[in-house]
């Protein structure tokens, strides 16, 4: 069995993406806040969603990024 | 008791106010013209009484009666100079209450008494016919429970010798004087709802109206409410008022048909009177009232919605909520609205075929001060509900003569509603408005 060694780096790197994604999460909100003009407390007690979203975000991008990386593979054979 | 009196008094001078005050604002004239009975009841016309006091006599002093005679002893222009009662343990708890007045156990002897201006009654709805006419008839300004009369014909009756009387007449709708009531409907005619789609009253209580009797033969006296005899059940005891409501939302509208189911579900003791009914009032431009009442189970209290296209109001609690409204936070809302939008791009999956789950809107307040709430549990009344008020206007009505316009009609239609509801249950059939009952009041 291969062992699958996970860097420093790496971790660093998808914890910055999903930073990102929380980051864009946030910035959602705060645009539906400010469309559907309700209270700005709704950063924080929406928290939830927010991260919810923030992990659909990130694995939609993991999924993105999966995919590029098969792609970029079989090209790289021929 | 000071306290309270004085408590009592400022919520008189405060709603005599703001019906002073809105007879000066725009389209306030237009509003109080749909509550033409509030027109004489400002802060102006009490002070114009000076110190002139309505000489009045209560007839029937069971638990309404002496929860009246409270309310009038904190009414500067009143004085209770009479009391009736057929039932001695009710008339003697009630002349407690205030020693000087006059007792009688025959309200025809009471009648013929000149020193009372006006009576108020408060007995069973089968005696409310025949002492409404004869007050009438010996001169005396009249208030009387709600409902009008056990029958149609007795209602018309009525309603035909108050248009030959120049003597003030007023029946129980107290809700007609209840601040929440009143602004409340003041919105919905203003255009606050949109336009009225429906609407739905319901009364929920788990007790079985019942009342302890001293001895067998008093059967049929204490516990009237039961038997069809003395008694309209649900309709006129409780529905009474709420139909007037719908009505009065509607301005002057009344339906055009009602089919409906009354049973005794529950308590079947020997009474007569539905304990259980689910009635469909029908306007002619398709507008309906549900209305349900049911006296064992009490999860959902008592209630009058009115439902507009853009809102809708809970009157009995005094709030309202609007259509495009919506309370959810911003995020929530976001997620539906992409949700709506992604469901009605699909052509199987558009909101006809979803179901509406119910959303949570946020409750604007009618009145500020929510005291008062009608829960529907007290088979007396609730404090601060206008049963006050309405007392107030009746007394001033008596010193000064001035009759009070609309609310015979409002009693005359709700009453007949009632009645023809009890009919439809009945019969088992739609029951249309008779024509030998509509009076020029009505707008079909
Ligand atoms: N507006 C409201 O919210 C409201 C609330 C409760 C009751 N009510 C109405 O008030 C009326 C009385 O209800 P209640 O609960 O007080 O009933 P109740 O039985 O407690 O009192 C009725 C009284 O009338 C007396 N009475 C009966 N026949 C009489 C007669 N011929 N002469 C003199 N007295 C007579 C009885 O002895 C009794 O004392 C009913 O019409 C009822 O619908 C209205």
């Amino acid at each position: 069995m291969r062992n699958i060694i996970i860097t420093p780096k790496r971790i660093k790197k998808e914890l910055l993406i999903l930073l990102v994604c929380l980051l864009i999460a946030i910035a959602v909100n705060i645009a539906a806040i400010i469309s559907y003009q309700t209270s700005w407390w709704e950063i924080l007690t929406q928290m939830g969603y927010e991260i919810a979203i923030a992990l659909v975000l990130y694995f939609i991008f993991l999924i993105v990024r999966v995919l590029k990386f098969f792609i970029l593979k079989i090209f790289s054979k021929k | 008791m000071t306290s309270k009196k004085q408590n009592k008094q400022s919520v008189d001078l405060s709603l005599r106010q703001f019906i002073k005050d809105l007879g000066g604002i725009a389209g306030g004239t237009a509003l109080l013209a749909s509550t033409p009975w509030l027109q004489s009841f400002t802060v102006d016309k009490l002070s114009e009484l000076k110190k002139e006091k309505a000489r009045l006599a209560v007839i029937g002093t069971g638990s309404r009666g002496q929860y009246h005679i409270h309310n009038m002893l904190d009414i500067e222009h009143l004085e209770i100079v009479a009391l009736c009662d057929n039932y001695i343990p009710n008339l003697k708890d009630a002349s407690v209450l205030c020693p000087k007045a006059k007792t009688y156990t025959d309200y025809k002897k009471l009648l013929e008494s000149s020193e009372i201006d006006g009576v108020v009654i408060a007995t069973p709805l089968n005696w409310h016919a025949p002492m409404v006419l004869d007050a009438l008839d010996a001169g005396k300004h009249v208030f009387c429970e709600k409902a009008m009369a056990l029958t149609m014909d007795e209602c018309k009756a009525i309603y035909e010798a108050y248009q030959q009387t120049d003597r003030v007449l007023y029946f129980g709708l107290q809700q007609l004087f209840d601040e929440k009531y009143i602004k409340g409907i003041q919105m919905i005619h203003s255009g606050l709802l949109g336009d009225i789609v429906g609407m739905r009253c319901h009364w929920f209580r788990n007790h079985d109206w019942r009342r302890p009797v001293p001895s067998p033969e008093l059967e049929r006296k204490i516990n009237w409410r039961l038997y069809w005899e003395s008694s309209g059940g649900l309709m006129t005891e409780l529905g009474s008022h709420q139909l007037e409501i719908c009505n009065w939302a509607m301005g002057q509208r009344v339906p055009v048909s009602v089919s409906g189911m009354g049973d005794i579900v529950y308590w079947k003791d020997g009474r007569e009177v539905y304990d259980s009914v689910n009635l469909v009032y029908r306007y002619a431009n398709g507008v309906k009232i549900n209305y349900e009442s049911l006296i064992s189970n009490k999860f959902n209290g008592m209630e009058n919605q009115i439902l507009g296209n853009r809102g809708t109001a809970e009157l009995a609690q005094g709030l309202y909520y609007l259509e495009d409204d919506d309370a959810s936070p911003a995020i929530q809302q976001l997620i539906a609205e992409i949700r709506d939008k992604v469901f009605s791009a699909i052509p199987a999956a558009g909101p006809s075929w979803r179901s509406e789950t119910k959303g949570k809107y946020k409750p604007y307040a009618i009145v500020k001060n929510t005291a008062g709430v009608h829960s529907g549990a007290s088979m007396i009344g609730a404090d601060a509900d206008g049963s006050d008020l309405i007392l107030s206007s009746f007394a001033q009505a008596c010193i000064t003569g001035e009759k009070a316009k609309n609310i015979v009609e409002e009693a005359y239609v709700a009453t007949i509603l009632c009645l023809l509801g009890n009919q439809a249950m009945a019969e088992q059939k739609t029951i249309y408005f008779p024509e030998e009952y509509r009076i020029p009041y009505m707008k079909f």
